[in-house]
């Protein structure tokens, strides 16, 4: 060894140099925090061990992960496709690859609800434990040097320190858990999960819910919206927005008397979301009832404190349209 | 919005005298808030929402075409897309990582070679 050495011109001594000095940086940043932690402590609120054995293994062709883990997705949500089918979705040709929120966007279009799962190990594996497959990004290379990945998680083995991957062409393939924990890190932990109408989410923030819920159906028009925004709203009763979002659905089917109660309930319990009174008020206006209609934009507007533009406008028009039937407004 | 007005002057300098022109409350009237106006951020993006709806799937969809996107699928995949995901494509169109295991062959033919070229086993670059 000392011989190969000694051969070494100056310059190629550099060379040699250059990368070990690349590689001691590469390490130094390499720690896997979460990784340590399932191993310490090992969590005892999921099995210790799962695979999801129903989840169908699709090889990707040439470089589309992207088609071929969405369809693995969808299938283990029971949505018959194929990678082939999804090209046109989500294949960029020019990048070789598939963007993230295409993928959301194409999930969506079978009616599936697309989460982005919490970024962390403990929330992946909640959702294998749950039943659910998780559709990963991973950097297989570097950050300087990025190998783009899309693979989905379908078991994992916290004795063994492993994770159970569909990936490329291989699979159940295991890897080590630290391994994967750094190259889901330099995909930022993205990772999707999908769900059909009605089903609960598992450990998710109901924002993230709302969110997904308000995006599937601004753009996909046959999506079964009633069983989506009615299990947010029972799932979180506490988070107004998700009631919303119901009694908004039932408005726009023409279904006035459960939209009117749903804004209600939030006026009873969450007052101080606003959107409801104004909702609420015009629904009230809409319905002819306009004293009704006055008092709660008047009702809202004070718990604004004064200022809310489409309170103000709500209760303008309100006043306007009783003054001019006669019905009489409580000027 | 910044990053839009980077990308696209003329959209950004459109886009301003337009809403010079618009005043900022309108005549009273009643409006029910919309799922989709809650879930964006805040009042003044959902004033915008129609008017920058309209200009930001042409921008996307020019981007798309440009990555190879087939005309024949682009107005379906604007279409899927939601308000806040267009702008977040539009923003990041080139620097969006896209899972597909695209390895730059040029980076990984240089590595190789001068690993052989330490090694000793290659002398391409005889005056190193």
């Amino acid at each position: 060894m000392l011989q190969f050495f000694r051969h070494l011109s100056a310059t190629k001594g550099l060379l040699l140099g250059a990368p070990v000095f690349a590689l001691l940086l590469v390490v130094g940043c390499s720690a896997t925090p979460q990784t340590r932690q399932l191993a310490a402590h090992a969590p005892t609120d999921i099995a210790p061990a799962k695979t999801l054995d129903s989840t169908p293994f699709i090889p990707q062709k040439a470089y589309q992960c992207g088609p071929a883990a969405l369809a693995m997705a969808l299938r283990d949500s029971a949505v018959a496709t194929s990678a082939d089918a999804l090209v046109p979705l989500v294949y960029v040709p020019d990048r070789q690859g598939s963007f993230q929120v295409e993928l959301l966007a194409a999930a969506r279009q079978f009616n599936r609800l697309p989460l982005v799962i919490e970024p962390n190990l403990p929330s992946l594996l909640g959702w294998i434990d749950a039943g659910k497959a998780v559709l990963v990004l991973q950097n297989l290379g570097l950050d300087w040097y990025p190998k783009w990945h899309y693979a989905v998680a379908i078991g994992y083995d916290l004795a063994a320190g492993k994770i159970i991957l569909h990936s490329g062409e291989i699979a159940n393939y295991r890897v080590p858990m630290a391994l994967f924990e750094r190259t889901w890190r330099r995909g930022d932990f993205w990772g999707m999960a999908l769900l059909k109408p009605g089903e609960l989410p598992l450990q998710q923030n109901p924002q993230t819910y709302f969110l997904a819920a308000a995006a599937m159906e601004e753009t996909s028009p046959h999506a079964d919206m009633l069983a989506i925004w009615r299990t947010g709203a029972e799932a979180w009763p506490e988070f107004p927005p998700l009631t919303m979002g119901l009694a908004n659905y039932h408005y726009s089917q023409g279904n006035r008397d459960a939209a009117r109660r749903g804004y209600q309930t939030i006026v009873e319990h969450h007052p101080e979301y606003l959107p409801a009174h104004n909702n609420l008020a015009t629904l009230l206006m809409e319905m002819g009832q306009y004293d009704e209609a006055i008092s709660v934009a008047r009702k809202g507007l004070a718990l604004a404190g004064g200022s809310n533009a489409a309170l103000e406008d709500t209760l303008d028009a309100a006043l306007a349209a009783s003054a001019n039937t006669g019905a009489g407004g409580s000027h | 919005m910044n990053r839009l007005v980077s990308r696209k002057p003329l959209t950004a300098v459109v886009l301003m005298m337009i809403f010079a022109t618009v005043s900022f409350h309108t005549p009273a009237y009643a409006a029910m808030l919309t799922t989709q106006q809650l879930a964006a951020d805040n009042q003044l993006q959902t004033e915008r929402t129609a008017l920058q709806q309209r200009l930001l799937r042409a921008d996307v969809r020019t981007g798309l075409l440009s990555l190879g996107v087939s005309p024949e699928s682009v107005e379906n995949r604007i279409n899927n897309l939601s308000h806040g995901e267009l702008a977040h494509i539009n923003a990041k169109l080139d620097a969006l990582p896209a899972g597909g295991d695209g390895l730059g062959t040029v980076a990984l033919v240089l590595l190789i070679l001068i690993l052989l070229e330490i090694t000793g086993i290659t002398d391409i670059f005889p005056r190193l």
